[in-house]
C-alpha cells in the first residue's frame, strides 16, 4: 500500500519534471535556496560537499556518476531508494559498497528537488582551499627552546665566575713570581697563599667580619626559601603527545570540562579522557592545515582510524602516553568527585581558566588562580598542604538547602541538638570546610 | 680566625651549589625538587601515571600500555545492586557487526542483524517517569545534557550548538525533526552511537542515559514530563508507524 503510493508519487514526479525544470531556469535563487535548506535537512546530517563523512562527499556526484559509467537518472532512483538502484545499476551497486552503513531512503524528493540540492553543493566552495592556516599549533604550549635557554642562563654565569677565579688565581701566581724575581734576598715574603690571605684578611678584619656576616645571612636565607620550594610544583609543565588547545575545545566550541574529563563526577581521578571520546568529534574533524592535520593524525593512529575514503576502524589501537601534571604523593587522598559533586568547586578554583589557555596544562601558580573572577583567593603554593588548609578554612558549605542528604542530615542535627556549637560556626557568617572536619588529618591522610 | 674564613668560603660553594640546583627548577618539564620521589611514584596503580620509571628503573613495556584506554565492554557500571533495576537498564539491544568499522566498538556482543531498527519496538524507557521524580528526572537529565549534548546539539536541542555555531562541526540534527525515534533508539544512538556520533557507552552509564531520552524528549513535545491532575502524562504515547522509516 505504502510502496505503491510511493511509485505513483514518482511518476507524478516525472510528469511534472518538465515544468520544474522550466521553473529551475526562471527563478534558479528560489530553487537554490531551497536545496540548500533541503541539503541541510535531508542530507548533512551523514553528507558533506567537500568532505566524506558518513556518507561520501558530494560535489559534483553527478558528473562523477555519469563519468563513472551510471545508467542515466540512476542517481535520482538511488536518492529515492538506493536498494532498487543497486539492484538495476551496477555502478549503483558499486557506490552501495563504498561504507558498510546503509543510506536512508528518501522516497518523497522529486528530481527537481534532488537537483536543487545537488546544484546548491556544486555551488560550494571547497573550504580546504579557501581555509587559510589561523595558526601553528606548533606555537601552542610556548617555544621549548626559549625556555631551555633559560634553564642554561644559570650555568653561563657559573661557568663564567670559574673563568674568572681561573684567571685572578693566574694573575695573581704571576704577580707573586714577579715579587720572588725582584726581591729574591728577602725571605720574610716568601708567604703560601693561604699565609698571604690570612694576613689580608687580619689586617682588614673589621670589613671581612662584616662581609661574611651578611654572606652567612644571605646563604641562611637563600638555604630556606629553596628547601621551601621542595616539593612546590607550580608552573610544572611537561611537554605532551599531542599538542592539545583548551581554548579552541572549552572556549571557542563551548565543550563542557565533564565531556573529556568526564570521570571527574564519579571518581577520585578527573581523568584523561580515552581516545574514543576524542574520536566521537575527530572522525569528523581532520584539522584544516597541515600543522593541526598532523596532530590530529596521532589520534587517528592511537584510535585504529583509517580516514581513507568512507573510514573505519582498523582495531589496531596504540594507547596515547600523556604526561601526568597534577601529582599528588601517595600519602594524600584527594577526591575530584567529592570536591566538584558534593562540595560544587568548579574546576577553575584549582586549575585556571582553562577557556583561554591556549599553552600545555601546567599547575598554575597560586597568583594566577587569585586573578580569577569567583575564586577564593589563597596565598600558598599550589598543590601545597597549605593551600589546601587555606581553602577548607575559606570555603562555605551550603547547609540545608536540599540539595544534599548528607548536609541536610547535618544542618538538622545542627539546628536540633546543639544550637550553641552552630552559633558558634555562625559567627562568620558561614559553616566552613574546616568546622565540619575538613582539618582533620585522617580525612586526607590514611 | 682561621676557621670562619674556611666555613664562609665553603658556604660560598654551597650557596653556589643551590643556586645551580635551584636554576633547573625553571625548566617547564621538570616538576622541580621532590623530597621524596617514591612518594610521587608509588608502586600502587593510579590513574594516568607513568609506570615506564619507578624509583630510576626503567620499564619500557608499561610506559606503552598503562595509558587512558577505552573502558573494557561490561566494565561501567549500571547503576545500583537491585536486580530489577539493573534489569531494565539494560541497553536491550545489540549493536550489528558494522559498528565494529564505524564506530569502533571491537569487544563488544554484535548482532548479525541491524538492531537499531528493532529498537523502535522498545517504546518505553525503562526508568519510568512519575509525577514525583519527574523533577528529579529532567533536572539531572539538564546536568547530564549540559556536559555531554549541549556542545553539538545546542542548549535548545536544535542541533545549533557552540561546536556548530563556530564551524568546527556540521552536520547535527535538530531533536525535533527526530520525534518519531523510539525511546530505545534514542538509547540506542547514544549508547552505540549513530552515523558521525560515537558511542557514549564508554562514558555514561545505563541510568543517566535513560534520563538523557526523558530530557531530550522535552525538546520534541513541549508537555513531556508534565502530569495532569489524575498522575496521568500529558503527553500521548509516541507515535511509532513512522518510525521505521527514518533511519
Amino acid at each position: 500500500m505504502k510502496i505503491s503510493n510511493i511509485q505513483r508519487f514518482k511518476r507524478l514526479s516525472t510528469v511534472v519534471a518538465g515544468v520544474f525544470t522550466v521553473i529551475t531556469f526562471l527563478l534558479p535563487n528560489q530553487v537554490l535556496a531551497d536545496g540548500g535548506g533541503d541539503f541541510k535537512a535531508k542530507c548533512a546530517s551523514c553528507h558533506q560537499p567537500h568532505k566524506n563523512s558518513t556518507g561520501p562527499k558530494l560535489f559534483q556526484v553527478r558528473t562523477k556518476w555519469a563519468t563513472g559509467g551510471a545508467k542515466e537518472g540512476s542517481i535520482y532512483q538511488w536518492v529515492n531508494n538506493w536498494q532498487t538502484a543497486a539492484a538495476n545499476d551496477p555502478y549503483a551497486a558499486d557506490v552501495s559498497k563504498w561504507s558498510s552503513t546503509a543510506m536512508s531512503q528518501f522516497p518523497d524528493l522529486s528530481k527537481e528537488q534532488i537537483n536543487g540540492i545537488m546544484d546548491w553543493i556544486d555551488m560550494q566552495p571547497d573550504p580546504a582551499t579557501a581555509a587559510t592556516t589561523t595558526g601553528d599549533p606548533t606555537q601552542v604550549g610556548g617555544d621549548p627552546s626559549a625556555t631551555e635557554e633559560e634553564g642554561s642562563f644559570g650555568w653561563i654565569w657559573i661557568v663564567i665566575g670559574v673563568i674568572f677565579v681561573i684567571i685572578i688565581l693566574a694573575v695573581g701566581g704571576v704577580r707573586r713570581q714577579l715579587k720572588h724575581v725582584t726581591s729574591e734576598e728577602e725571605l720574610v715574603e716568601k708567604l703560601t697563599y693561604g699565609e698571604e690571605l690570612r694576613a689580608m684578611a687580619w689586617k682588614y678584619r673589621l670589613w671581612v667580619g662584616l662581609g661574611s656576616l651578611v654572606l652567612l645571612l644571605a646563604i641562611l636565607v637563600t638555604v630556606l626559601q629553596g628547601l621551601a620550594r621542595i616539593n612546590v610544583v607550580e608552573n610544572y609543565q611537561p611537554s605532551q603527545p599531542i599538542v592539545f588547545p583548551h581554548d579552541r575545545h572549552a572556549g571557542v566550541n563551548g565543550i563542557d570540562c565533564k565531556y573529556c574529563h568526564n570521570s571527574v563526577t564519579k571518581s577520585k581521578s578527573a581523568g584523561i579522557p580515552s581516545v574514543n571520546v576524542c574520536m566521537n568529534c575527530h572522525k569528523q574533524i581532520n584539522g584544516e592545515g597541515k600543522p593541526f592535520a598532523d596532530q590530529i593524525k596521532k589520534i587517528y593512529t592511537a584510535a585504529g582510524w583509517d580516514p581513507t575514503g568512507a573510514g573505519k576502524y582498523t582495531g589496531k589501537t596504540s594507547p596515547i602516553v600523556w604526561n601526568k601534571v597534577h601529582v599528588l604523593p601517595d600519602h594524600v587522598y584527594f577526591n575530584h568527585s567529592q570536591h566538584v559533586v558534593v562540595g560544587g568547586v568548579d574546576c577553575k578554583q584549582c586549575h585556571g581558566d582553562m577557556k583561554t589557555m591556549n599553552e600545555a596544562v601546567k599547575v598554575q601558580p597560586v597568583e594566577e588562580l587569585n586573578k580569577i573572577e569567583g575564586n577564593i583567593k589563597l596565598s600558598r603554593p599550589t598543590l601545597t598542604m597549605g593551600w589546601c588548609i587555606e581553602c577548607h578554612a575559606a570555603k562555605d558549605v551550603p547547609l540545608g538547602n536540599g540539595k544534599s542528604a548528607y548536609y541536610d542530615e547535618i544542618h538538622r542535627r545542627l539546628k536540633d541538638n546543639d544550637k550553641t556549637l552552630y552559633r558558634k560556626y555562625l559567627k562568620d557568617g558561614k559553616v566552613t570546610v574546616s568546622e565540619l572536619g575538613g582539618w582533620e588529618c585522617a580525612k586526607c591522610h590514611y | 680566625m682561621k676557621k670562619p674564613l674556611i666555613i664562609a668560603l665553603r658556604m660560598f660553594t654551597l650557596a653556589a651549589t643551590l643556586f645551580a640546583v635551584g636554576s633547573c627548577a625553571s625548566d617547564a618539564d621538570s616538576s622541580g625538587l621532590e623530597y621524596m620521589p617514591d612518594m610521587y611514584r608509588s608502586p600502587a596503580i593510579e590513574p594516568n601515571v607513568d609506570y615506564g620509571e619507578i624509583r630510576g628503573r626503567e620499564h619500557k613495556e608499561y610506559k606503552t600500555i598503562l595509558s587512558s584506554l577505552t573502558p573494557p565492554n561490561h566494565t561501567i557500571p549500571f547503576y545500583g545492586t537491585d536486580s530489577t533495576e539493573v534489569k531494565l537498564m539494560l541497553p536491550g539491544r545489540k549493536a550489528s557487526f558494522v559498528f565494529r568499522e564505524t564506530h569502533g566498538l571491537f569487544g563488544f556482543d554484535f548482532s548479525m542483524a541491524d538492531e537499531y531498527t528493532l529498537a523502535a519496538e522498545d517504546k518505553t524507557n525503562p526508568y519510568t517517569m512519575t509525577p514525583a521524580n519527574a523533577p528529579l528526572i529532567l533536572a539531572s537529565g539538564k546536568e547530564i545534557y549540559t556536559a555531554m549534548c549541549q556542545h553539538c546539539h545546542g542548549e535548545k536541542g536544535d542541533g545549533q550548538g557552540p561546536m556548530v555555531v563556530s564551524g568546527a562541526y556540521v552536520g547535527v540534527p535538530a531533536y525535533a525533526e527526530r520525534a518519531a525515534l523510539s525511546d530505545g533508539q534514542i538509547f540506542y544512538s547514544i549508547y552505540y552511537g549513530k552515523n558521525m556520533m560515537g558511542a557514549h557507552g564508554s562514558i555514561l552509564n545505563k541510568k543517566e542515559i535513560w534520563t538523557l531520552v526523558h530530557y531530550v524528549r522535552q525538546f520534541q513535545r513541549a508537555d513531556y514530563g508534565k502530569f495532569d491532575a489524575n498522575g496521568k502524562p500529558m503527553t500521548a504515547a509516541v507515535a511509532d508507524s513512522t518510525a521505521k522509516k527514518t533511519k
